[in-house]
């Protein structure tokens, strides 16, 4: 089976979520093929899952100081700062059926695709339910996927060198938190492809590496391709609701 | 208003939450769970409006919500919920 990958992009936060959604709604209405994307977040942003809030989870005065953008995902799952310089975020839309119907034995099934192309990277990890990749217990990769109108999307992480420190001054850490000891700890918990393999890969040689492992892993074949104008078009309309203070403020 | 948050086996649910003679008169939900259709959330603060604060009451409103929605809650159970909005309750 043949699965459409995109370029590489890097846009801002919004116009990504809203080209997330686009593929999303015009896979499930059969107007776009199964596809896979890479890319990146400019300014770095903090993403809030569907039902967080905002107020309880994001200093947003923090984020206005650093330039950084927040916005709420279409998907479930945890606040995540997205670092420009340190993460390559992945996108996976595709038909239900072409997945597991059991969320997690899904989640399986795609990061699967991951784990594999971590190992081209020369990282060993395995994925941990319901939504991570770890090596050896340590988060290298996060993943929220949301099912609408009989399609899947799926997005996450893989950490290439983010910024730990920044990243809790923006997550509402309480700041006595924020001390040396308590990053060495997050250091417990998370890794990324930089400190396993000593050194930091381009963002094309991961999208190289991912695409390899997707294609052993969910058995497809990944051609590229372009984003279509309808695509296109759908996601600019959609954009305006992911850049909205409502939007935002939902919860 | 009340709050408190409750760790469950993955993922924190936080509950803000308001009384009026013993009965949820309004309710939020948040954290970083996940809820399959999103917007069963809605229904499920919709379907805890009113009722008693007391665990059986709550345990069968979220259990009558899980049967009438069809939602999923990956890791997350009716109990978890019962145990954040009595904390909530109690805070």
């Amino acid at each position: 089976m043949e699965w459409r990958l995109l370029p590489l992009r890097i846009d801002d936060a919004f116009t990504s979520m809203a080209i997330d959604e686009a593929l999303l709604k015009l896979n499930a209405e059969g107007k776009s093929q199964n596809t896979i994307r890479f890319w990146r977040w400019l300014p770095s942003t903090v993403s809030l899952g569907w039902f967080q809030s905002v107020e309880r989870e994001v200093d947003l005065g923090v984020a206005k100081k650093y330039g950084v953008d927040v916005v709420r995902r279409i998907t479930g799952g945890g606040a995540v700062f997205h670092d420009y310089d340190g993460e390559l975020t992945y996108s996976v839309v595709c038909k239900q059926s072409d997945v597991p119907t059991d969320i997690i034995e899904s989640y399986k099934f795609i990061c699967g695709g991951l784990v594999c192309g971590f190992e081209q990277l020369g990282v060993k990890a395995e994925f941990k339910p319901v939504n991570d990749v770890q090596v050896n217990g340590r988060k290298i990769s996060g993943s929220a996927q949301t099912r609408r109108w009989g399609s899947v999307l799926q997005h996450g992480t893989i950490l290439i060198s983010p910024n730990v420190r920044q990243m809790f001054e923006l997550l509402r850490v309480s700041p006595e938190k924020i001390s040396d000891k308590f990053i060495a700890s997050v250091f417990e918990r998370v890794t990324t492809v930089e400190r396993e393999i000593g050194r930091k890969p381009s963002f094309e040689k991961v999208r190289e590496a991912m695409k390899a492992g997707v294609e052993d892993s969910l058995g497809i074949k990944l051609v590229e391709g372009e984003i279509t104008d309808e695509e296109l078009e759908l996601a600019t309309e959609l954009k305006s609701k992911y850049a909205s203070d409502e939007w935002l403020r939902k919860r | 208003m009340k709050f408190a948050e409750f760790k469950a086996p993955k993922g924190v649910i936080k509950v803000e939450l308001e009384l009026t003679d013993d009965k949820i008169s309004r309710i939020m939900l948040s954290g970083d769970f996940f809820m399959y259709p999103e917007d069963a959330i809605e229904k499920l603060e919709q379907s805890l409006n009113g009722v008693k604060a007391d665990r059986d009451s709550l345990l069968a409103a979220v259990q009558r919500f899980y049967s009438s929605t069809g939602a999923q809650t990956p890791m997350i159970e009716p109990e978890h919920w019962v145990e954040a909005i009595l904390r909530a309750v109690g805070g």
